[in-house]
């Protein structure tokens, strides 16, 4: 048996599903190969070691199953931070558009609305805004001629007091 | 179960988790040692298992289907965790010393097994274990260790089984590597030649 047959050996299968007789075969040869031996040594302490390491098992806690439903409905319950962002920016994006359409309307048809107004007091007063400025001479006309008002609607007293 | 659990049905998801936890701790307790980390993986394997559940087609066993869960998320817990450096003879310590000198001789491992010894062994084993890669420890903790079949390590990983074969033989070299250079001089010197 070549000294790499028996570490070929060692690494193709797990020491434990090594037969008694492969076994004494192996240490036939290490007892003759130093290097053999030391691979042959190393390799049934490390099977001990996973061994003992494989015995040991920890058992779940009797509140096990009622701390994953705690937190299978935590989580269910959780919005995702990506979603939550999308929300914030939507109703950021929202109240923007909100603000501008109010800004829109009160720009271009409240002043509609005012105009519309205007001309109708305008209708129902029977005159125009434009009338009353081209009028202005009329006007202080009829300023000038308040003496000749009074008299006219009171032209009795008026001869009375003279 | 299944049936009902995919459904929403909540109490028949708790009844799952009651029945196969312990199967899930036993088998997240091959990579981690500590309680709280293996609570924290059998955890995640059941948050994984609910929202998985519609891809649970029923044929196979829900055990086995667990299994396959808690070793995915068992193997993504070690890769994402640091590995310790390599552990020297120097880091040994006074009962981890004699543990190796006794089973140099067969006698002597008979008779120092006790349940204090096997915590000293197990905890050496994992020291040892935290060097190596995850796939590795896979492998020896499986196969080495509770003698898993490739084939069973196969459905598990989920790899293939020359995969399997390759990573035990690859795993089986570091492991021996790395206790050969822990027992040191306890070991007869190698002699070149022989």
């Amino acid at each position: 048996m070549k000294e790499n047959h028996i570490i070929d050996v060692l690494e193709n299968r797990s020491f434990a599903s090594l037969s008694e007789s492969e076994r004494a075969r192996i240490q036939a040869h290490a007892t003759n190969c130093s290097s053999c031996a030391r691979a042959y040594e190393a390799t049934k302490v490390a099977s001990s070691l996973l061994r003992e390491r494989a015995l040991e098992a920890v058992e779940p806690s009797p509140f096990f199953h009622t701390r994953v439903m705690a937190a299978l409905r935590e989580r269910q319950n959780e919005v995702p931070a990506f979603k939550r962002l999308w929300q914030a920016a939507g109703a950021l994006v929202s109240s923007m558009t909100a603000t501008v359409a109010l800004l829109a309307v009160l720009s271009f048809v409240v002043p509609g609305t005012q105009t519309s107004a205007t001309a109708q007091a305008s209708e129902s007063n029977g005159y125009s805004a434009e009338e009353v400025i081209l009028n202005q001479n009329d006007l202080q006309d009829e300023q000038a001629s308040d003496a000749q008002v009074l008299t006219t609607l009171y032209p009795a007293e008026e001869a009375a007091a003279k | 179960m299944a049936q009902l659990a995919r459904a929403g049905d909540e109490a028949a998801f708790a009844e799952i988790v009651r029945r196969y936890s312990p199967r899930v701790f036993r088998f997240a307790s091959k990579f981690f040692r500590q309680r709280s980390v293996v609570e924290e993986a059998a955890q995640e394997v059941f948050m994984k298992a609910f929202t998985q559940l519609g891809t649970y087609e029923g044929r196979g066993s829900m055990e086995g289907w667990l299994t396959r869960i808690t070793t995915n998320t068992c193997l993504n817990m070690l890769r994402s965790a640091k590995r310790r450096p390599e552990l020297a003879s120097a880091d040994l310590s006074d009962d981890e010393s004699t543990w190796l000198e006794n089973q140099l001789s067969d006698a002597a491992a008979e008779r120092h097994r006790s349940s204090e010894r096997s915590l000293v062994a197990a905890d050496l084993a994992d020291r040892v274990l935290e060097n190596m890669s995850p796939d590795d420890r896979v492998v020896l903790t499986l196969i080495d260790g509770e003698d898993a079949s490739v084939k069973e390590v196969a459905e598990v990983t989920g790899w293939s089984e020359s995969k399997v074969k390759v990573q035990a033989f690859r795993a089986r070299r570091r492991m021996r590597a790395a206790v050969e250079k822990l027992l040191g001089q306890k070991l007869p010197p190698a002699v070149a030649g022989s």
